[in-house]
């Protein structure tokens, strides 16, 4: 069922290639070692990247910038997808950088025309992104009250900076609940992160959701996207944990910021998703031997590593523009391709 | 300052009647502010109208006549109308240049937007009334002027048609919409509002207004709302909401409690006498009916879905 996806071929050895920039070589390696994880840090981490090649990039002469440059940024692209599958904040980010190549007039002398694409680089990063983010935390907090146990899956950074930003607040005493599943562990950092502001923290695994679910107030979730049909795209478990806090009539809030939304729409978890290695789901302290599982010829080691939560699980969306139902995703997607293209004539 | 501040609190007052809703009377007022201004800037006639709204909030507040009016619409008619007036100023009139010329195109299309919210409750009806078959049995819930439009208006057309009204406790407002439709020969039964329950297997459908409409297209009305539309759903019953478009608020509660403290006044109930003092009496006057339990929301701006009010609100305040 899963033979469309490739297969995750782990780290790929650093040997320098002809025309990708040194940078991009050492990213793509930080995508496929897992040092570089999550929607929010791969994209960041991709755009600085881009924009240092755009810095050491010089047009030959007879060729104009845009056009040449685009096509010097395609196989870079291609080899960090190469690395590892791109997630769709990736995809969003890349889109908006050849936008912005593309849309660099030619008329501008080169260093100029430099200049501005890293500006408009720093400025994607800076509005979309970082202060999306503290205006998703603005506006989560508002849901949080003295007394509340908030529930969270796995580690995204965006909750992160929420709960942190109400710990700081003084939204009054909430605890946190933090659900965790192998073979990410993710949550693990968010315990550490969290207990270290002083916010009072129970770590448990995913096989115990049941058994914590009733003490649970609200559900907080990072997405790594928002399919335009109100799905949310992110960490496999997230559906199971989002199906236990409906079934116990609790509202499961997903933060994502609009770079994430996604035109597309996903109708399961099958046609698109992400193989992890294979390997990382028995080698962990159960000391189970890696290859003597592997012998066994009927047994597929499948790690997946996204899944997709339906619309009937997601009760809102905390966007940097305010709260937003998942029904309203592609209205948002509209207005937004809207008010581009009306800034493209002005 | 204090002077000013008294004139819009009078005028405010004056505007109040019981034929006017709420935010129609608030948005007069701003008109009443904007034509009395001697403001210069756009900026300051912006901050000066915040400044008033703030007022009438707080006097809806401290002493509105029965202290059980939400001021949900009073906030969502004023933000529209601050939103308009803000539009119209990035549309023709900039930064800075707000002469007298620009002030009077402004009270006119402020004017015009008083006009069209009072207008739009015939709209509603004049849209609503068609789902009101001939031979109908309609359930709805309290005083709503919107609703009681709507079932008049289908009374007119229709040869039968017939209505219970649920008493609407505390302040029994029911009783006085059905006044008005017996009045035009709808045969009425008022009903106690725990026996909806009995009742709802004899209705065809159900119509109610509504105190504020939510981004998520649930809504905010008169407490009982919420289990009628439950017991609507359960029983296939369609559940129509009839409200204006200035009653759209950006609020997205997540459940009862979550609804803003300050806009959910108390209903006044009291436990009979002799009763110990440790029982505790609590009623909120309204309560929120979330977008699961409504079929269709009928506003000026269309019949709408419930997920559709969350694209006007899109729409209406662009993104930001």
């Amino acid at each position: 069922m899963f033979s469309h996806l490739e297969q995750n071929r782990g780290v790929l050895p650093l040997t320098s290639k002809g025309d990708i920039h040194p940078a991009i070589l050492a990213l793509g390696r930080k995508y496929s070692s897992g040092e570089v994880t999550g929607a929010t840090a791969r994209a960041v981490a991709m755009l600085m990247a881009f924009k240092q090649v755009v810095m050491d990039y010089s047009t030959p002469p007879d060729k104009m910038l845009s056009w040449d440059l685009d096509k010097r940024l395609r196989p870079m692209m291609q080899y960090l997808i190469d690395c590892r599958p791109h997630s769709v904040s990736m995809g969003n980010a890349h889109k908006a950088l050849r936008n912005i190549i593309a849309k660099s007039p030619p008329s501008l002398p080169e260093e100029e025309a430099k200049a501005s694409i890293v500006d408009k680089i720093k400025e994607f990063i800076n509005t979309r992104i970082t202060l999306a983010a503290n205006e998703i935390a603005k506006n989560a907090i508002t849901k949080i009250r003295d007394g509340d146990v908030i529930l969270t899956y796995g580690r995204s950074s965006l909750v992160e900076s929420v709960l942190v930003a109400a710990q700081q607040a003084k939204r009054g005493s909430f605890r946190v609940i933090i659900v965790d599943s192998r073979p990410g562990v993710e949550g693990r950092q968010l315990s550490e992160t969290l207990s270290a502001e002083g916010i009072p923290c129970t770590y448990v695994l995913l096989t115990a959701i049941s058994y914590i679910m009733r003490e649970v107030t609200k559900v907080f979730i990072g997405a790594s996207a928002m399919m335009s049909n109100g799905a949310v795209l992110s960490r496999v478990g997230t559906a199971v944990v989002a199906m236990m806090a409906r079934s116990h009539n609790l509202p499961i809030m997903f933060c994502c910021e609009t770079y994430k939304f996604c035109e597309r729409v996903q109708l399961d978890s099958i046609v698109y998703n992400e193989l992890g290695q294979p390997d990382d789901l028995i080698s962990d302290a159960s000391g189970g031997d890696v290859d003597e599982f592997k012998a066994l010829p009927s047994l597929k080691l499948l790690n997946l590593r996204y899944d997709l939560t339906p619309i009937k699980y997601v009760t809102l969306v905390i966007t940097e523009f305010g709260f937003l139902p998942p029904t309203s995703v592609p209205v948002l997607i509209r207005e937004m391709t809207r008010r581009e293209d009306k800034d493209e004539k002005y | 300052m204090d002077e000013g501040r008294k004139v819009i609190s009078d005028d405010f007052a004056r505007q109040l009647s019981p034929e006017t809703a709420l935010p129609v009377a608030a948005i007069k007022t701003l008109i009443g502010v904007i034509r009395r201004s001697t403001n210069t800037t756009i900026r300051g006639m912006e901050a000066e109208l915040k400044e008033a709204i703030q007022l009438m909030e707080d006097k809806m507040e401290t002493d509105s006549p029965d202290n059980s009016r939400s001021t949900i619409s009073l906030t969502s008619g004023c933000q529209l109308f601050l939103r308009h007036v803000s539009r119209f100023v990035a549309e023709s009139v900039g930064e800075e240049g707000f002469d007298e010329s620009c002030k009077q195109q402004l009270l006119h299309r402020g004017e015009r937007f008083a006009e069209v919210s009072e207008t739009s409750r015939e709209q509603i009806a004049r849209l609503g009334h068609n789902f009101v078959r001939d031979g109908t049995v309609v359930l709805t819930h309290g005083y709503s002027r919107c609703a009681l439009h709507l079932l008049l208006m289908a009374a007119e057309t229709k040869v039968t048609l017939a209505c219970s009204l649920r008493e609407g406790r505390p302040d029994g407002a029911g009783f006085k919409a059905a006044a008005a439709l017996s009045k035009v020969g709808v045969p009425v039964t008022v009903v106690l509002d725990s026996a909806v329950g009995y009742h709802m297997e004899m209705a065809d459908l159900c119509v109610t207004g509504a105190e504020g409409v939510l981004e998520n297209g649930g809504i905010v009305n008169k407490v009982g709302t919420f289990q009628m539309a439950v017991l609507a759903k359960a029983y296939n019953v369609p559940f129509y909401v009839a409200a204006e478009s200035y009653k759209f608020a950006r609020l997205f509660p997540l459940d009862q409690r979550d609804l803003p403290k300050g806009k959910i006044p108390r209903a006044p109930f009291a436990a009979p006498e002799g009763t110990p003092e440790s029982v505790a009496t609590f009623s909120p006057s309204v309560d929120y009916t979330s977008a699961e339990y409504i079929t269709l929301l009928f506003t000026d701006l269309g019949a709408l879905t419930p997920s559709a009010v969350s694209d006007e609100l899109i729409r209406l305040y662009g993104e930001a």
